[in-house]
């Protein structure tokens, strides 16, 4: 078939196609998808990939098998890797190619569920090889992230077969005041991290007299630590473009722009072939399926600054000049691209769009808080037991997410706080895991939801350390422009070095109160005012720690070099001999069954032996 | 031009739509130390953050650069108050500790009751002698000279003005109208006899043929000819003589 004729010329064509490939997908067997996400890759998974692939060839089996490296990013378990799916309920965790024959012979011909290959819970030792058995997947709400499992991102006709742009034939039925009444109604807010309701954004721009108008979409994930855009992007792109044409029909624009950080080559690459692809069907370009409607996509990569995630700078970005923000006292709906109106979403929120447009605002609202409707896509990083991609409800409580979801802390340590909202954000502490994860509550705790980047964190780790990390990665980023952000932060920089070092004194602390204002009211963009964020909020909940690097000169959680000694408890020590074999510096010693010395001298203070203590024997002071 | 009238300090004074905040407070006799704006630029870059002022407009206060702040209906603007002292005061001490040797920002700190920085001063590689890095030289270059022989380079703490690749720019011609714009006066620009010499560039100046004197370098000349379709003759003199 040319290219040309596989255009769909009307709303009907799109509707008996997907008929005809759902019809022609039917498969005897599953559809095997093994995990082929970064981490998944690193422990094995194409290995996996090659023996499901020969094992069904040489029994002469009709399967496909999906790996989903070059095809989707994540199954979402990344700490539990390579991970197995079929589908359906049934999901492996750890697979190895040795249990391939098995899942073949049991699973794929004879819908068997082999419970020895999934999740074992580390307190009951039961076993349970379902999503909805597993506790990480169970207390996930797959709105967005299912599709992500399921969907071959460089096959659109998959897309397609699964609904894919239905809501573009209720969209283009509709007035497009009434396709921005539907986001409105459904309570949408910006997912990359200001939380601005999408529909008075639309409205905004809707209501400019200007004949040219632009949608954009940030792809530009810069926070450390997140992945959830790219996720999206490499696993189920089609849905991105979807969400932009709707959003295109109801502002009344023609052109669109992805802007994607170059840093992810794979995004850009399967966002570059779905937008091709989706312009071969008729679904992007002139006349969109027969209906008039014009709406093209060009991608544009990033050229590496984090600040070009900002909305004005990423404008100017695009145009092709310096990405540095300007001052939005006018703002990009009324002068954005070119000085034209623009609405820019980020990838999360136009994947949220044709849900909303397929299933209604009332069915959308079903899910979330009054005030944050709908899920949130999160990278679950830090001390949990379980990390990796994960989705829930919004108003799920920051303990539900690290204790159910997350599984709790790794090594039985005790739960300190949580990092949401990557530079921008805040530590939010135990005290407060019970306060609900959405927009409005996380901004009250001196935090910010961000794009999605969720750090736990356990005793031992220092605060003061957490707040100097955040504040380099912004001093290093800092576009520069204007005077708070660019000659502020390094000094931030090096009071909390010198604190973490030992010569903090005091009044330091509220010197970086002082700098901190200087920032918020001071700085000319919202990375800027929102930069202090990591300090404020350290010094908030956790200001006797920073007390304590000054006066004492102690760091309370044993990080900060200068300040601690490790010691091994001579009662709590069994004479294991597994930190001596562990040290580094080989700068332990003792006999085996007996307690076992630090040579202060040579110690760097790294503090293995205290992770590989298994006796809680090793004492930081 | 539509004229309204907006508040600032408690007194109604009247203002173009639109027009900056600061070019109305000026223009109304209201001083708001400002570094970095200037009057031929179209848009001010809002960089040196020393013209805060406190806004209130929709029931919502905060701080804006007044170079850059739209005059608009109903809008209240508070020039002097605890907030706008107070923040002002955090930026000069940064601009301080950056170029603790520039006159006019040792002028800034003490007009807003500053010693000296409590910070560590750039030393080294990060010395910009006066550069506070506002990018108005390069504005100018590009607005208002029209040839954008310099940008601003690198980023963050490093962000400097610059030729490409720091090497003497084939674009500059010389007209120094940079280092006539920079507020910290950091920019070298120097004559001798014939020749000026900047951004690494030296130029032959033109000689007034009444005075004598070496007044405008030869390219800048050419510059003006070209864009312009000016008569080169008109060049003989200097402004003085003409």
């Amino acid at each position: 078939m040319t290219m040309e004729n596989r255009k769909l010329q009307s709303v009907a064509a799109l509707e008996s196609y997907r008929t005809k490939i759902a019809e022609s997908q039917k498969n005897e067997y599953p559809v095997i998808y093994v995990c082929g996400g970064t981490p998944c890759l690193a422990k094995g998974s194409r290995a996996v990939t090659e023996a499901f692939k020969k094992e069904i060839e040489s029994q002469g089996l009709a399967c496909k098998v999906e790996l989903r490296h070059k095809v989707t990013g994540c199954q979402g378990f990344c700490s539990k890797g390579p991970v197995v799916s079929f589908g359906n309920d049934t999901v492996y965790l750890e697979v190895k190619p040795e249990h391939v024959p098995e899942i073949i012979e049991k699973t794929v011909k004879n819908a068997q569920v082999i419970e020895s290959l999934g999740y074992k819970d580390p307190q009951t030792k039961k076993r349970a090889a379902s999503f909805q058995g597993i506790p990480f997947y169970a207390h996930q709400k797959g709105m967005i992230l299912k599709d992500l499992r399921e969907i071959d991102p460089l096959e659109i006709d998959d897309y397609i077969a699964r609904g894919g742009y239905a809501s573009l034939a209720k969209a283009f039925a509709m007035d497009p005041e009434k396709v921005i009444d539907l986001v409105d109604q459904s309570g949408l807010r910006g997912r990359g991290g200001g939380g601005f309701p999408a529909g008075t954004k639309w409205r905004s721009c809707r209501a400019i007299d200007s004949e040219v108008r632009y949608v954009l979409c940030n792809g530009d994930e810069g926070d450390p630590g997140a992945f959830m855009d790219r996720s999206i992007m490499e696993g189920n792109p089609h849905a991105v473009i979807e969400g932009m044409i709707v959003g295109a029909w109801a502002v009344g624009a023609h052109h669109g722009y992805a802007y994607i950080r170059d840093e992810y080559p794979l995004a850009v690459k399967v966002m570059k072939k779905a937008v091709e692809d989706a312009a071969a069907m008729g679904l992007l370009g002139r006349n969109i399926l027969g209906t008039g409607f014009d709406f093209d996509i060009k991608i544009t990569r990033g050229g590496g600054a984090f600040v070009c995630g900002e909305s004005s700078a990423l404008m100017r970005s695009i145009e092709g000049k310096v990405g540095e923000p300007r001052a939005k006292y006018i703002r990009s709906v009324e002068k954005g691209l070119y000085d034209l109106p623009t609405v820019l979403n980020n990838v999360e929120t136009w994947t949220n769009v044709p849900l909303i447009v397929n299933n209604g605002p009332k069915w959308y609202r079903q899910t979330g808080t009054q005030g944050s409707p709908g899920t949130k896509v999160f990278s679950l990083a830090g001390k949990a037991v379980n990390t990796g991609l994960v989705e829930v409800p919004m108003g799920t409580t920051i303990r539900e997410l690290v204790e159910k979801v997350g599984g709790g802390i790794r090594s039985g340590r005790k739960f300190k706080a949580v990092q949401t909202g990557g530079p921008s954000g805040g530590c939010i502490p135990e005290s407060l895991a019970d306060l609900p994860i959405d927009f409005d509550s996380l901004s009250k705790a001196g935090s910010m939801m961000g794009s999605g980047g969720i750090i736990v964190m356990d005793e031992a780790t220092c605060m003061v350390d957490v707040a100097k990390y955040f504040i380099s990665f912004l001093a290093e980023e800092s576009c520069g422009k204007c005077s708070p952000c660019r000659d502020g932060l390094p000094r931030m920089k090096q009071i909390l070095t010198d604190i973490t070092e030992g010569r903090g004194k005091e009044g330091d602390i509220e010197l970086l109160e002082e700098l901190c204002d200087v920032l918020s009211y001071g700085a000319l963009c919202g990375l800027g005012s929102s930069a202090p964020n990591p300090v404020l909020s350290t010094i908030k909940y956790f200001r006797e720690e920073y007390e304590a690097h000054i006066r004492d000169k102690r760091c309370p959680a044993g990080v900060c070099r200068n300040l601690v000694t490790f010691h091994i408890d001579a009662d709590a020590c069994t004479g294991c001999t597994l930190c001596a074999k562990q040290c580094p510096q080989e700068c332990i010693t003792g006999e085996r069954k007996q307690a076992h010395v630090i040579d202060q001298s040579r110690c760097i203070k790294c503090g293995v032996c205290r992770d590989v203590c298994k006796f809680d024997a090793v004492r930081v002071e | 031009m539509e004229k309204i009238t907006i508040k600032i300090n408690g007194k109604d004074i009247e203002a173009v739509k639109d027009q900056s905040v600061l070019e109305a407070a000026r223009e109304n006799g209201i001083a708001i130390p400002a570094l970095c704006s200037h009057p031929e630029i179209e848009t001010q870059a809002g960089s040196c953050r020393v013209c805060l002022v406190e806004v209130s407009q929709n029931g919502r206060t905060r701080l804006v650069t007044s170079c850059n702040y739209p005059v608009r209906k109903g809008l209240e603007v508070r020039t002097d108050t605890d907030l706008v002292r107070r923040i002002r005061k955090g930026v000069v001490e940064l601009l301080l500790s950056r170029t603790p040797d520039a006159p006019v920002i040792q002028k800034l700190a003490r007009e807003n009751g500053i010693e000296e920085s409590r910070f560590f001063v750039d030393e080294g590689e990060h010395y910009r002698n006066r550069c506070i890095a506002c990018s108005l030289c390069t504005q100018v270059c590009e607005e208002v000279v029209g040839v954008s022989a310099i940008s601003m380079l690198d980023r963050g703490r490093d962000k400097s003005p610059g030729t490409p690749y720091l090497k003497p720019s084939q674009a500059c011609i010389g007209c120094g109208a940079c280092a006539y714009a920079c507020p910290t006066e950091a920019i070298s620009m120097t004559d001798e006899g014939e020749t000026r010499k900047i951004w690494g560039k030296e130029f032959k100046m033109v000689t007034c043929s009444v005075c004598g004197k070496p007044y405008i370098p030869e390219a800048q000349v050419d510059w003006i000819v070209k864009t312009t379709g000016k008569d080169r003759a008109f060049f003989d003199k200097c402004p003085d003589h003409r």
